[in-house]
């Protein structure tokens, strides 16, 4: 009996460890599927023209930055197009969001839930379905083929998940809280700027997060809305690295990683704030 | 009140005023700036349906596009999320890992794809070739037989990291006790996940495949800079075509109707959802 027992729990110990060694395999296996892309992008923006020859797998030889400088040169004033384009949308979405998601939260008025359906049915609407009165207005108000054109944009198209991320986030927040406040003497203004905008810092982290990144790597916009650099995004002008000379793909590849750097820091270092927004934004609606 | 006004005005002129227009648009025959607009009726729908392959072609390769995606996604973002749940130690190695394509822009990934797929000197072929298995080399993005293929790799590629997230919450709200009632019962870590983890991933299943269907409607920029839609008309899809038909033959008016014929499709995907997250509790 205790032999078999024995037995047993040394087949459990080699079929678990077993389990586990398969699923080690297969993790990085599937690693290898998701990095590969990635690593071939980056190989080939350090290679010289000359060792692009050599084979895409060939590792580049020595660090050279030449490819860089060399896209730098033509994505740099568009990358600081995107970074003034995208940090003002985030900010300006993100606070009429907060400020929409708020009264959709605490007023719970007549036709106030199909107002916020109403709202909230914007996130869902494809591009291609507005793209032409879009270009169309932006040229009637004067600002066709700038970065405003491109801030007002991203901001109204923003302003239905930002809404929902800050209505499911004030949600939960206890009305008593409110209420003690306006026994105070606070207004709406006053309730919302000293109580809710300090305790909802951490949702503008993640909702900022989410319409950053977003924002940054759009390009449809910046197709349609802008022509050359003076105020295109930087996803435009990386597109436009291409086919310039056939032989280019470690400039192309050096351009497409630097106007990844943003997002990927933001990745790699809030990745956890990266999660909060997307199961915000899918999960609970 | 006065709170709610930005977001009204944005939101009312930029989705329904712009969705107006773009609905009266597509009733017109315009043709462009400077050009006149002419009341047609349903002329360029009845068109799209019984006149144009194209649109038929366009219509059908984002359908298929968006089965074979959805349809890899959905199992690989569960079984990934499986394998993540499992407590090995390196569970969040591995979790950014497979949602770091995610962060990369869809023009960034078709400069990468680009690059993997090319037939002679891409990284996909040349790796075949070194190892042994010369013969399985592809043509890739290049033939009209696997451009549509070759795209869903690379929307696969980009997005199962988010359907193993939305996995991965959806096996950690699975109640404790449920989980502890299988292992009392003596279940294996199989039966456990057949039998319990699994059959409870219903709203988990419904989000990803609702987002998922609406992003294969839209993306435009990863078919775009990649195949253009072709060779010949092959992985032309309703987002590329929209954007031909308008912008490179002015024919906006058409380009319209097919912009009104792609939101009636996400609104045919995204109301009966939302009405299903509603009655879920509208958490």
């Amino acid at each position: 009996m205790r032999k078999r027992k024995a037995a047993l729990r040394k087949w459990l110990q080699v079929h678990i460890s077993q389990q586990r060694y398969m699923s080690y395999v297969i993790l990085i296996a599937l690693s290898f599927f998701y990095l590969f892309p990635i690593y071939s992008m980056i190989n080939t923006s350090l290679k010289t023209a000359e060792e692009l020859a050599y084979g895409p797998l060939q590792p580049a030889g020595k660090l050279y930055l030449g490819a860089y400088s060399e896209a730098f040169q033509r994505i740099r004033k568009p990358f600081i197009n995107s970074a003034i384009m995208a940090i003002s949308a985030t900010i300006l979405s993100s606070v009429i969001g907060a400020m929409t998601g708020y009264i959709l939260s605490r007023y719970r008025f007549r036709g106030s839930s199909v107002l916020f359906f109403f709202i909230i049915i914007g996130f869902y609407v494809a591009p291609q379905s507005i793209l032409i009165p879009l270009v169309r207005f932006m040229g009637m108000l004067g600002i066709y083929n700038t970065y405003f054109a491109l801030i007002l944009t991203h901001t109204a198209y923003g302003i239905p998940i930002t809404t929902l991320l800050f209505r499911n986030y004030f949600d939960p927040i206890p009305s008593s809280l409110v209420e003690s406040a306006q026994i105070d003497g606070c207004s709406v203004m006053g309730v919302f700027t000293r109580i809710m905008l300090p305790l909802s810092l951490p949702a503008f982290a993640v909702v900022g997060i989410f319409q950053f990144t977003n924002i940054w790597n759009d390009y449809l916009y910046g197709l349609t809305l802008t022509q050359g650099v003076a105020s295109q995004p930087v996803t435009v002008a990386v597109a436009n690295l291409k086919g310039t000379t056939v032989a280019a793909w470690n400039v192309h590849m050096a351009g497409a990683f630097m106007s990844s750097i943003p997002v990927l820091v933001i990745y790699l270092f809030f990745l956890r704030l990266i999660i909060k927004g997307l199961l915000l934004g899918s999960v609970k609606e | 009140m006065a709170f709610l006004t930005p977001a009204l005005v944005l939101v009312v002129t930029f989705v329904y005023v712009f969705l107006g227009w773009s609905g009266w648009l597509s009733l017109t025959d315009w043709k462009g700036l400077g050009g006149s607009a002419e009341f047609v009726g349903f002329k360029n729908y009845i068109k799209m349906f019984t006149n144009d392959r194209i649109f038929i072609k366009s219509l059908k390769n984002t359908l298929v596009l968006s089965g074979i995606f959805i349809g890899v996604t959905v199992p690989l973002g569960l079984f990934n999320a499986i394998l993540l749940d499992l407590g090995l130690k390196a569970r969040r190695l591995f979790r950014m890992i497979y949602l770091i394509p995610l962060s990369f822009s869809f023009v960034v990934s078709a400069t990468m794809w680009l690059w993997m797929y090319a037939p002679e000197s891409g990284a996909i072929n040349s790796l075949l070739r070194i190892i042994g298995l010369g013969s399985l080399t592809q043509p890739w993005i290049t033939s009209s037989s696997q451009s549509i293929l070759s795209l869903a790799i690379i929307y696969i590629w980009q997005f199962s990291g988010f359907a193993t997230l939305v996995y991965y919450a959806g096996i950690a709200s699975v109640p404790q006790q449920l989980l502890e009632a299988a292992l009392v019962d003596g279940a294996s870590t199989f039966r456990k996940y057949v039998s319990v983890v699994i059959p409870l991933q219903r709203p988990a299943t419904i989000t990803t495949v609702v987002l998922l269907l609406m992003y294969s409607l839209r993306v435009f920029d990863l078919v775009w800079l990649t195949t253009g839609g072709g060779p010949g008309y092959s992985s032309q899809i309703l987002a590329t075509y929209m954007w031909r038909v308008t912008f490179n033959r002015n024919q906006f008016a058409y380009g319209s109707a097919i912009g009104i014929l792609m939101f009636f499709l996400s609104m045919a995907i995204i109301i009966p959802f939302l009405a299903i997250v509603r009655r879920r509790g509208e958490a």
